[in-house]
C-alpha cells in the first residue's frame, strides 16, 4: 500500500498530462462499450417482445408509404364500417397509446393511456406485481367502472381496488376506472418497426377496449388503431379483402405482412443492425486500446529512470506488475463511477422533465440493462487493462536494468 | 541531421496523430450524410454524433501527449544546440514552424478529401485552431530547457 | 576469512542486430568480507557490466555466482530484488537521483521495499547517516536545486541507509571536485572500517584505486 501510494503520488501523477490522457482514452473505450452493450441489449429485448408475433396466421398492418393520406377526408362512418368488417370476419389485436391525461399522483407526472383489446393483451402476456388480469367483458356504460391496470408509479396513489375519474380523451366524456392490478416495475413496450424505441409503463394506465368501446371512441382512436393492427388466424387472401375494404372506406392503402415476411424483415433488420454496431464498437475499441498502449509506452519512456532507480533499490517486477494493475484498476474504477453518474443522471432527467414514458425505477437509479452494460464494461476493462499492463512490463523488461540507464 | 529538432520518426508520429484527429472528424461528417436505415443504428450513432466536437477534442489530447514527450526527449538536444551556438529563440521558431508545416500538410490533405466528398471545407477548421494553440503552448515549453 | 563473493564468469555476450560483443571471458573473482576492491580498466572493457552482475542487476551471462553463501543463479526475481534492497548498496554518480523527489525521499527510497520483520528501520539511523554526511540543510530540496557534491552525498546516503553488507560504487567521484571526492571516498572507507562493509569500486581514478586493498585490472578479451 505504501509503495503503491508512493508510485501514485510521486511518479504517475507527476506527469499529469499522461495520466489525464490515459483516463480520457479509457473513458472513451468504456463509453463506447457501454453504449454498444445497451443498444444491443435493448434491440435484443425488443426482438424478444415481437417474437410473440411469430405465429402462423398472423398478419401485421402497415400503411403503404406511397398511400396519399388525407385525414380530413376520413369520417367516423368510414372507420366504423372497417371495424364492423373486422369484428365480423377476423380476430385482431388492437393497441394504441400516446394519449395523455392529467391525474394527481405523488410524482406529478402526466399519465399515458394505453388502449388494448383482449387479443393484444393475451398475445403479450403482461406481468403483474399486484392484483388480477384485465377483464374485457365489461358492459360499456358511462356509469359503470372500467377495470384497468396501472403502472408501478401510480400504485401508491391508486392502490388495487381504488377508483379513478378521468375525462377520457378518446371517448370525450368522463369515465370511472377501477384499479384491477398493477404492472410489474419497468414494464415496457417496443415500437414494432423501431426496435430501439421503448416506452415504459410506470406511469401508464391500461384500458381494456372491446367492440363497444371502439364504437363510442372518436376518430383518433379508431384511425390510429388501424395503423398497427394485427390480424390473427387468417390468410393472405382475407387480408387482401380487408385491405380493399380499408381502401374503399378510408382512402388509405394498407399492406399486410405475414409472419414469415415480417420475420425475414426483422431478422435482416435486427441482424444487420447488430452486426454494424458490433463491428463499429470493436473497431473503436481496438483503435482506442492501441492509442492507450502508445500512451502507456510513452509514459514508460519518460519514467524509465524513475523505474530503474526503484528497481535498483529493491522493487521487483512482480511488485511493479501489481502496482500497474492497481493503478489502472483505479483509473477504470473512476471511469465506471463517471459512466454510472452520467447514466443515473440521464435516467433522473426523465423524472425532472416529467416524461411519463421514460421514467424508470432502478437500483441507485439504474435499471437492469444499465447494470448489465456496466458489467460488460468492467469485463472489457479487465481485458484492456491486461493488454496495456503486459505491454508496459514487456517494454520495461526489454530494457535491462543497468547502471548505464542512470548515467 | 539539419537544424530541426524533428527526426523522420518524430515527424511521422505527429503526422499520424494529426491525421487520426482530422480523419475522425471527417468520419463523423461522413456518417451524418449516410442514410443508416434502421432506427436502431441511427440511435446508436446519435450517441456519438451528439457529442462529436467533445469527442474529437478529447482525442486531440494525443497530440498534447506527443508534444510533451517530444520536448522531454529533446531537452538534452536543445541544451547541446545552445552550447554549440544556436539560440533558444531560433530553436523555438524552428520547432513551431516544423509543427505548423506538418499541420498544414495534413490540413491540406483533409481539404482535398472534403472536396472529393463534397463536404463543407471549413468543417475541420476548428481542429486547426486547437492544434495551433497546442503548438504555441508547447513552443513556450522549449524555453524551459535552455539551462538543462 | 570467508568469501562473500565467489564469481566465475565464462563469458558475457552483448548482441545487437549486426554484431556480437563478448566480454569478461573466463573472469573469476573472490572477495572476502570487509575487503576493499577497486576495478580499473579501459572504457568498454566491461567494468560497469561486472558491477551489474555482482549487484544482481544482470543475470544473463554464462557463469556461476555465489553471494553470501547462496547460489544466485537459483534465486527468483523477487529474491534478487530483496537482496538488492537489503544486502547490496549502490553508490553511483550524482545524477542517479529521482528529480521529482526531495533529497530526503530519495534517501529513504530503499525503505519502501524493506518489508516488515527482517529489517527494522530506526529514525535515529537515518539521523546518524545524514549527520555523518552533513546534508541536513538540503533534505527538503529537489536534486536539481543542489550542487554536484550535495547530490553525490545524497546518492551515498541512499546506498548505505539499509546498512548493506556490500557497497558497489560506479565512478562515484567522476564529476566532483577534489574536496567532495575526498569526502565520498572517506565516507566509503568509514563504512568499511565501522561495519566491515565490503567495498567494490569501479573507477578511472588510479590514486583512489590504489587506496583499496586490491586493484583488479580488467583487460579487453581477445
Amino acid at each position: 500500500m505504501k509503495i503503491f501510494k508512493f508510485f501514485i503520488t510521486k511518479i504517475f501523477l507527476r506527469k499529469a498530462i499522461l495520466s489525464i490522457s490515459i483516463i480520457l482514452l479509457l473513458f472513451m473505450a468504456n463509453y463506447t462499450t457501454f453504449i454498444a452493450t445497451r443498444s444491443i441489449l435493448s434491440t435484443f429485448q425488443g426482438y424478444q417482445e415481437i417474437k410473440c408475433m411469430n405465429q402462423e396466421g398472423i398478419y401485421i398492418a402497415n400503411l403503404d408509404p406511397d398511400s396519399d393520406v388525407d385525414i380530413d377526408a376520413i369520417g367516423e362512418n368510414g372507420t366504423q364500417i372497417v371495424y364492423d368488417y373486422l369484428n365480423n370476419n377476423f380476430n385482431y389485436a388492437f393497441y394504441i397509446d400516446g394519449f395523455m391525461v392529467s391525474l394527481p399522483n405523488i410524482d406529478d407526472m402526466e399519465i399515458s393511456l394505453s388502449y388494448m383489446n383482449e387479443e393484444y393483451y393475451e398475445l403479450n402476456q403482461f406481468e403483474l406485481s399486484q392484483g388480477t388480469d384485465l377483464d374485457f367483458d365489461y358492459q360499456f356504460d358511462k356509469d359503470k367502472e372500467i377495470p384497468i391496470l396501472i403502472g408501478k408509479g401510480l400504485s401508491k396513489t391508486y392502490p388495487v381496488g381504488s377508483t379513478i375519474k378521468i375525462e377520457d380523451p378518446v371517448l370525450e366524456q368522463p369515465i370511472t376506472l377501477i384499479v384491477q392490478g398493477v404492472l410489474k416495475q419497468n414494464a415496457y413496450h417496443y415500437n414494432f418497426y423501431d426496435l430501439n424505441l421503448k416506452k415504459y409503463y410506470n406511469f401508464s394506465i391500461f384500458l381494456p377496449v372491446n367492440a363497444e368501446f371502439i364504437k363510442n371512441a372518436n376518430i383518433d382512436l379508431q384511425l390510429n388503431g388501424l395503423m398497427d393492427i394485427v390480424i390473427l388466424q387468417t390468410t393472405k387472401e382475407k387480408t387482401v379483402d380487408l385491405s380493399e375494404v380499408m381502401q374503399d372506406n378510408l382512402g388509405l392503402k394498407f399492406n399486410f405482412f405475414s409472419q414469415e415476411e415480417n420475420f425475414d424483415y426483422f431478422n435482416e433488420y435486427y441482424l444487420y443492425s447488430l452486426i454494424i454496431m458490433s463491428i463499429t464498437t470493436l473497431i473503436l475499441l481496438v483503435i482506442i486500446t492501441c492509442l492507450s498502449i502508445w500512451n502507456a509506452l510513452v509514459s514508460i519512456r519518460l519514467m524509465l529512470r524513475d523505474f530503474t532507480i526503484n528497481l535498483l533499490v529493491g522493487l521487483s517486477y512482480s511488485k511493479l506488475r501489481k502496482i500497474f494493475y492497481s493503478y489502472f484498476g483505479i483509473l477504470f474504477f473512476i471511469n465506471l463511477i463517471v459512466i454510472f453518474s452520467i447514466t443515473a443522471y440521464n435516467r433522473y432527467e426523465y423524472w425532472l422533465r416529467k416524461d411519463a414514458t421514460l421514467a424508470t425505477y432502478g437500483f441507485f437509479g439504474l435499471i437492469g440493462m444499465d447494470w448489465f452494460a456496466l458489467l460488460v464494461v468492467f469485463l472489457s476493462d479487465i481485458i484492456i487493462g491486461k493488454i496495456i499492463v503486459e505491454n508496459m512490463l514487456r517494454k520495461i523488461k526489454k530494457i535491462p536494468i543497468s547502471l548505464g540507464v542512470l548515467q | 541531421m539539419g537544424r530541426s529538432l524533428f527526426r523522420f520518426v518524430d515527424a511521422l508520429e505527429l503526422c499520424t496523430a494529426y491525421i487520426f484527429c482530422f480523419f475522425l472528424n471527417l468520419l463523423f461528417d461522413y456518417v451524418k450524410t449516410l442514410d443508416l436505415g434502421p432506427y436502431i443504428l441511427k440511435a446508436f450513432f446519435k450517441n456519438f454524433m451528439d457529442y462529436q466536437t467533445l469527442i474529437i477534442f478529447l482525442f486531440t489530447f494525443i497530440v498534447i501527449v506527443f508534444h510533451y514527450q517530444m520536448l522531454h526527449r529533446k531537452k538534452t538536444e536543445v541544451y547541446c544546440r545552445i552550447l554549440v551556438g544556436d539560440t533558444i529563440l531560433n530553436i523555438t521558431i524552428r520547432y513551431s514552424l516544423d509543427c505548423l508545416m506538418i499541420l498544414g500538410f495534413v490540413y491540406l490533405l483533409s481539404i482535398l478529401i472534403n472536396v472529393y466528398l463534397n463536404f463543407n471545407l471549413t468543417s475541420n477548421l476548428y481542429l486547426v485552431f486547437i492544434f495551433i494553440t497546442y503548438i504555441l503552448i508547447s513552443a513556450r515549453q522549449v524555453r524551459k530547457y535552455e539551462n538543462f | 576469512m570467508t568469501n562473500i563473493i565467489d564469481l566465475n564468469i565464462k563469458e558475457k555476450v552483448y548482441k545487437n542486430k549486426k554484431t556480437q560483443l563478448s566480454i569478461l571471458n573466463n573472469f573469476n573473482l573472490k572477495v572476502n568480507a570487509g575487503e576493499k576492491i577497486a576495478i580499473v580498466g579501459e572504457s568498454g572493457v566491461g567494468k560497469s557490466s561486472l558491477l551489474n552482475i555482482i549487484g544482481l542487476l544482470d543475470i544473463d551471462y554464462n557463469g556461476e555466482y555465489t553471494l553470501l553463501g547462496s547460489q544466485t543463479n537459483n534465486l527468483h526475481a523477487n529474491e534478487l530484488a530483496q537482496w538488492r534492497n537489503q544486502k547490496i548498496g549502490f553508490v553511483l554518480q550524482e545524477s542517479a537521483l529521482i528529480n521529482s523527489l526531495t533529497i530526503e525521499d530519495n534517501i529513504k527510497l530503499p525503505l519502501l521495499y524493506a518489508g516488515s520483520g527482517k529489517f527494522f528501520f530506526k529514525e535515529e539511523d537515518f539521523e546518524n547517516v545524514i549527520n555523518a554526511i552533513a546534508i541536513k540543510p538540503i533534505l527538503k530540496k529537489k536534486p536539481l536545486e543542489c550542487s554536484g557534491g550535495e547530490r553525490s552525498r545524497a546518492v551515498f546516503a541512499r546506498g548505505v541507509i539499509m546498512k548493506p553488507q556490500i557497497i558497489l560504487s560506479d565512478e562515484p567521484t567522476a564529476s566532483l571536485d577534489v574536496e567532495n571526492r575526498e569526502r565520498i571516498v572517506n565516507l566509503l572507507f568509514k563504512m568499511n572500517k565501522e561495519f566491515n562493509t565490503t567495498i567494490i569500486t569501479v573507477t578511472h581514478d588510479l590514486e583512489m584505486a590504489n587506496r583499496h586493498d586490491r586493484v583488479i585490472h580488467l583487460e579487453r578479451s581477445r
